[in-house]
Formats: structure tokens, sequence, C-alpha cells
């Protein structure tokens, strides 16, 4: 498709509706999920989400690239996608806690599509709605925690997603918010098929020296006990032989495949990521960003289609940078992220306020790290999991920001915090320290509406302190 | 150095932390000036246990050769990385399946078994490890006799008294669970207690309760509830199989908890549960709809910080659960 190019910024909604009319309904129909053209055109104006509940996108802007607004139309068609797979006989498999192996695994079976209801956190945001959480309330979750308590609600009111067909449900070394939420829907008479996910010990905390045969380094350079790869490849092997019970189709090979179409997608981002943080302008803004990370983690339920998608947004951004444009100012001032925030609109703030994101840790690093393609494939899986961002330690979660912050791409670190979240009440201290080179602002999201004067202010004096 | 240091997770082998020579001190301070000095390292919303264990640590970080922990709750396992940054000490984190992995619990006795016999020099031995496990067995046998008390009906032990004398048993004494007890028969109305662990300085909050309810058990690891460890045969491998198969509210499923409660309510003959909850304790926080529902006794949630500011609101609040009982009994509620 031969496509105008226009000056990148970004646009309010309205503006992105006055830009639609203009895209000819043969482009319109060219894009379809599960390749169905009967019912599968998702690439419509956010308006219609709008319309449809999302009110926070009246608040938000948007890249004005054909290729973003053909993201926004997929990833918030997923609900339909998820109903619609369901009504097509396709299995529908919740994966919830892992954060973006399982979902490879599920990938490897036909007519199987994984989903993380976790990501419904941005739900009560997008829709500024605090029903889910008043739900969670209702049903007796404690306020101060985890925003993802919200899928108790979705799994109680059974309209948020499909029933699942198969709930693997990933605990251990992780957070605690997240094992309550999983032990609340399965008290509820959801069937879990629960996965263990080991502790990532490093040498700092054992009372003496591992044998070097003991331990092994992943991609990342996190020494690890090798046994652990050995329990994730077990946990995976049940996990393999479950979806083989559930589908009655045995094929190691369509695994090999997957990962391969996985790492392809890995690498796009990672690209995509680089080009971000390394141009002179910053080509794409921080919530797109955000959104291309996230599809890492199940393809937002069309692997093949949001594949597609990530291809066009790199070949967009190659294309800004080579002839340097982009949608931020020169002089805005680079800075990383840690967690992520539940409300997106802070991403547009902080860039409205005078920064640039080059380099987050959204606590999804292990969807982030290519998986091995030379190794038995469930063995990949379990050495590209052990990168994961929370089941090692802090310091393991910022060194790449550090490095960062010492070859001064990093001029100021935002931490963005879940009132009584286990790993951030425990962490934000630790990773202000460790990241002391360069001001650091921590900030709890508060609920829909609550971003007010004063964290404005706040993000202010952060961005004078570092410029 | 006279303690091993061990976080309040029962799932670490305490006659593996007496093989060693010294002292093992659980951490289960509650002290709200301790959480001050805690707070410099950890945000204000980090759990009120955790917070005054790290100013415990800090405070006294001399007198610790190392502590075991374990990654049974989330901040639990963050707190020995905090610790280990700020002062030194060596840790050790077991890594403590939440599902039902009897393999990597058995693999992580082993590999803390080893780590011990070469940070301390010593051999593990058979005969070692069978004369701690009696040594403990004996210990906790004197508890149970005590407790046994707590729990007859009438009661003729307060948790409060209880309370003095295992605190002393977890910060490694192990001599006094013998001595005797006074006599402080009750006909209050009998009450379980769950929840978040009892701290040593939890005194007052026991107290408070038991002005007008008589706590005739409970499952708190603060309380009884590692005096009911039983090892039956004196090895490793007997300490791996009794200390898995403990029953605990962050094991997933966690179903063999709600069924050993179940047990308990009905062997203490109990009228009514209590399950005190500390702030941001998530573990039994989102847990007390369901125990609503499933135990169908009157409970009473009293969450705290350890501050006690809110002790009127607490005594108004124990008052009323007292009425909650009477209306129970006569079948009202």
């Amino acid at each position: 498709m031969k496509k105008k190019r226009t000056i990148p910024k970004k646009i309010s909604l309205e503006a992105w509706s006055r830009q639609f009319e203009n895209i000819p309904i043969e482009v319109i129909k060219r894009f379809r999920y599960y390749d169905n053209d009967e019912w599968g055109i998702y690439l419509s104006p956010p308006a219609t989400f709008m319309v449809y509940g999302a009110r926070e996108l009246q608040r938000l802007k948007f890249d004005n690239s054909f290729e973003s607004l053909r993201m926004w139309g997929f990833v918030f068609n997923e609900t339909e996608r998820l109903f619609r797979a369901k009504q097509i006989n396709k299995k529908v498999i919740a994966t919830m806690g892992d954060l973006g192996t399982i979902p490879v695994l599920v990938f490897s079976f036909p007519d199987c599509v994984p989903f993380y209801p976790e990501c419904l956190w941005w739900t009560p945001f997008f829709k500024e709605s605090t029903e889910l959480l008043d739900t969670a309330s209702r049903l007796g979750l404690p306020e101060a925690t985890c925003f993802s308590r919200v899928v108790v609600s979705a799994f109680y009111k059974r309209s948020y997603f499909p029933k699942p067909d198969l709930i693997i449900a990933s605990t251990g070394a992780s957070c605690d918010d997240y094992s309550c939420v999983m032990q609340i829907v399965e008290s509820m008479g959801y069937e879990m098929m629960w996965v263990e996910i080991p502790y990532r010990r490093s040498t700092e905390f054992t009372l003496t020296r591992p044998r070097p045969q003991d331990c092994d380094k992943t991609r990342d350079g996190f020494i690890y006990p090798k046994v652990i790869e050995e329990y994730l490849v077990r946990e995976y092997q049940r996990v393999w032989q479950r979806l083989f019970k559930l589908t009655g189709v045995n094929n190691p090979h369509r695994l090999v495949e997957t990962i391969k179409k996985v790492n392809r997608l890995r690498n796009l981002v990672e690209e995509i990521k680089k080009m971000n943080a390394e141009a002179e302008i910053a080509p794409l803004p921080a919530l797109e960003l955000m959104t291309i990370e996230f599809g890492n983690l199940y393809g937002y339920a069309d692997f093949d289609e949001w594949v597609d998608i990530v291809q066009g947004i790199y070949d967009m951004v190659k294309d800004r940078v080579k002839k340097g444009i982009g949608v931020l100012r020169k002089d805005a001032i680079p800075i990383a992220w840690v967690t992520p925030s539940a409300d997106p609109y802070l991403l547009n703030l902080v860039e409205d306020l005078g920064c640039r994101v080059v380099e987050t840790e959204y606590v999804i690093r292990q969807a982030l790290t290519l998986i091995e393609e030379d190794i038995e494939p469930l063995r990949a899986l379990a050495r590209s999991f052990i990168n994961a961002s929370l089941i090692g330690s802090t310091e393991e979660r910022v060194r790449r920001i550090k490095q960062k912050i010492a070859q001064n791409k990093i001029k100021g670190v935002l931490i963005t915090n879940m009132l009584g979240a286990s790993h951030c009440a425990m962490e934000t201290r630790l990773i202000e320290r460790l990241l002391s080179d360069v001001p650091a602002l921590s900030i709890d999201v508060p609920a829909p509406f609550g971003i007010n004067q004063q964290i404005r202010t706040r993000i202010e004096a952060f961005v004078e302190t570092i410029r | 150095m006279e303690l091993i240091g061990y976080t309040c997770c029962s799932y670490i082998p305490i006659e593996l932390l007496s093989a060693t020579g010294l002292k093992p001190y659980r951490l289960m301070h509650g002290d709200p000036l301790l959480s001050l000095i805690g707070e410099r390292l950890v945000r204000v919303d980090a759990c009120p246990l955790i917070k005054s264990n790290i100013g415990f640590v800090l405070e006294n970080k001399k007198r610790f050769a190392c502590i075991i922990g374990s990654t049974g709750c989330d901040m639990e396992r963050r707190m020995l990385e905090i610790i280990r940054t700020a002062t030194g000490i060596p840790v050790h984190i077991l890594n403590n399946p939440r599902t039902d992995n009897f393999e990597i619990f058995n693999n992580e006795i082993d590999l803390l078994v080893r780590e011990l016999e070469q940070f301390f020099h010593r051999k593990f031995d058979k005969s070692l490890v069978q004369k701690e496990c009696e040594r403990w067995k004996k210990v906790r046998e004197q508890f149970q006799e005590i407790d046994a008390k707590r729990r007859s009906n009438p009661s003729t032990l307060s948790t409060t008294t209880f309370h003095k004398m295992v605190t002393n048993l977890y910060k490694g004494n192990l001599e006094g669970g013998g001595s005797d007890t006074p006599d402080e028969m009750t006909y209050k109305p009998r009450v379980y207690l769950l929840g978040s662990p009892i701290s040593y300085e939890s005194g007052p909050f026991i107290d408070l309760i038991e002005k007008r309810l008589r706590i005739c058990g409970d499952y708190n690891c603060g309380l009884s509830r590692d005096i009911y460890t039983n090892v039956s045969e004196p090895t490793i491998e007997g300490l791996k199989k009794t200390y898995y198969n403990l029953p605990y509210i962050f094991k997933r499923p966690n179903i063999t908890y709600y069924e050993w409660i179940e047990k308990e309510l009905k062997l203490t003959k109990s009228t009514g549960i209590i399950v005190s909850v500390l702030d941001y304790c998530d573990n039994f926080d989102f847990e007390i709809s369901r125990m609503e529902k499933r135990f169908k006794l009157p409970i009473l949630k009293l969450k705290s910080d350890f501050s006690f500011q809110n002790q009127s609101q607490m005594k108004v609040r124990i008052d009323a659960f007292i009425e909650v009982l009477a209306s129970y009994r006569s079948g009202v509620v």
C-alpha cells in the first residue's frame, strides 16, 4: 500500500477521526483479525472505542501514523476478538501470572488463543470508571493492592472475556498481589492449572559461593542455579501435556516454528526500542511504545496479525529515524521508566512536560528476551523465562538502567507504584538507591481521575531537576 | 555472634539452624519504633512486620552470623535482599514453592544443609540431626502440653501467658517451656485466632482481646503454629517431609489450610474467629470474605500496623463482636 506520509505528531481523538475519513474503504477491509474478511475487520477510528466506553481516549494523544492507528484498532478490539474466538470454536486459554512464556506453548497448538486477564488492569483507566475496582471491593478484596485485582471482578462479571477453556496460573517467586487474585478466582469455581515460578537466586543470596558447575548465566547476564531450568522444563512439560489433552494434538515441530515467530516479534520490538532510544528525535510516543512492548506477551490474542502490525510500525519508525523526524521535541530529556503505569495518561503527561522515555523496566523482561533456537525448545523457553523481572533481585532488575545511566544516556528515573503492591513497597527505595547517580521520582498511580495538580507539579519539579 | 536469624515463615527447619550451634532467632518483631527505622529502607506501605524486622536487624546487626529466609511471601523474600544490601550480613534465601512441588523443597533443604555445613564448618551427620530433632521434639511436646490447657474446655491458660512463653522460645531460649503455668480458667466466649504473624510485641493486643474473650487456639506463626510441627523421623528426609506438608495460606491452592482450620475449629470448640491482619498483608486480607463463607462462624477482622493507635476502636469492635457471638449462639444470627 502506498501511504501518504504526514508530519509525525501526537494528535487528539478528534484529529484522528478527521484523518480517518481519508482512509479508503479498501484499505480498511485489508486488515482483519483471524484472517476473517466477514467479521474480522478491526480498523476504526479510536473514537469508536471511546463511544463504546473507553472515555479516557478523549484526553489522550496518539501518534498520527496509519501504523499506530492500525495498532490501536487491533488492541482495543481484543474483547470482541476473544468472544469471536470462542464462537468459532477456538480454545480460549487464560494464561495468568507468568507474563510472556506460557502463550508460546499455547500458540503451538492449533486454534488455541491465549490471553492475559491481568492486562485488564488498564481497563478502569481507559474507561474512566471505577466499576471493576468497586466490584473488587464489594467482593471483599482489599483496596490497597495492585490494580490487577480487577481480574477478580472480570471473572465475576463474565463479560470482559469468554469463559476460558483452560486457566494456567503461574505463581511462586513473584508478586503476592496477583497470586492472591488467582487464588480468589479459583475459589469462585474456576479450575486452575497451577505452575510454579522458581526463584532466581543470585550468588549474593547464598552463604557460600556456589560451585561453577551448578550455575549458568542468562542472556541478560544473570547468574542462576542451573536446577531452576529443570524445574521450569518440567512445568512446561506438564503444560504441554495439558494442552495436548485439551486439543488432541501433539506436534512439537509447531513449538519450534512458534519460537521462530516469537523471536521475530521480539527482535522487531527490540529494534524499535533501540531506534527510539538512539534517535535524535523520539520517533514514537511512550504510550504506543508501551503498548508495543506488552504485545510481546501474547500478541493481543492474534499473534500473526500482531507481528504484521509491529512490522509496519518498525518500518515506519525506521523511516522516521532516517528522515530525522519524530513526535517529541529535540531537547526532550531522556528518562527510564520503572514498573508500568496502569493509567496511560501518565505516559502522555510525562512527555508533555518535557521527557522522553528511552529505557523501560515494565516487569516483563521475560517477554522481551530472545528464545534460543538451537536447543531443545522447552529448555529454550525455560532459559528465556529465567530472565524474568520479578523472580530475582532488584539489583538485577534495574541493572540495564544503571548501565545506561553510567553511559550518560539517562538523566532521570521515573518509578510508578501501586499503593500496597508487594514488590513496589519493597523495591522502590532500593531502586532509588541503586540508581542514585540520577534523580528519581516515585509516583503512586492513583485510581481513575486521580492524576491531579499535585502529581503534575511533582513531575514538573522532577523535570526541572534533570534538565 | 550468637544468633542465626530466620524469617517467620515456618518452612525453614529450625532443627537445622540449631545444629549450627547458634541460637535460632525468629524475626517476629512488631515494634512501631523499629518500623520507623525500617522505613528508611522500604516504603511506608511495606508490611509492618517486615519494616520492624529490618529495623531490629539494623539495630542488632553484630549479633547475627547469618539470616535464613524464604520465598514464602514476596515481601519477606525481598526483606532479605534489603538486609543483605544494608548490613552485609550473609543471607540465604530458600526457594519455598507455592504450588505442590516437593522436588524443589527437597533440593532446597539439601542445599541449605550444604550451605550451613560449609559456612559453619560443621558436619550435619545423622547423630547431630537426630540430636537436634529430639531436642526440639521434647521442647515442642512441652509446649503442646501447655497449649492443651489453653485449648481445654474450660480453658485454663490465657493466650497472653502462652504468648510470653513462646516468645522466649522463638528468640532461641529453649528452656522455660516446662515451667509452671498459672491457673487462668475462664468461661469467656472461646475464639480461634488466625491471620498475620503475632509479633513479640503483640502482648497488649492479645491482652485487649482476652479481656472479654478467650483465645483457645490459633494457627499463627507467632503463637502455636510451630509447636505442632511433629517430626516423626529424626533425619533430614524426615524434616523435609514434615515441613513440606505444613498447610499455609500462601500455598496454591490453599485448600489444606482451610481443611486444617475447619478441623481445628471443631477440636477447640471455638464459637468465633478473630483474624488479625497486618496492613498490606495480602495473603490474609484477600481471604477474609472466603473465610466468612467457608467457616460459618462469626469472624472479626482486626487490622493493625502495630501502633495500637486504634486501641479504642478495636475495643469497641471486640465488644460488638461479643454481642454477635451471643446472638449467634442464641440462634438470632
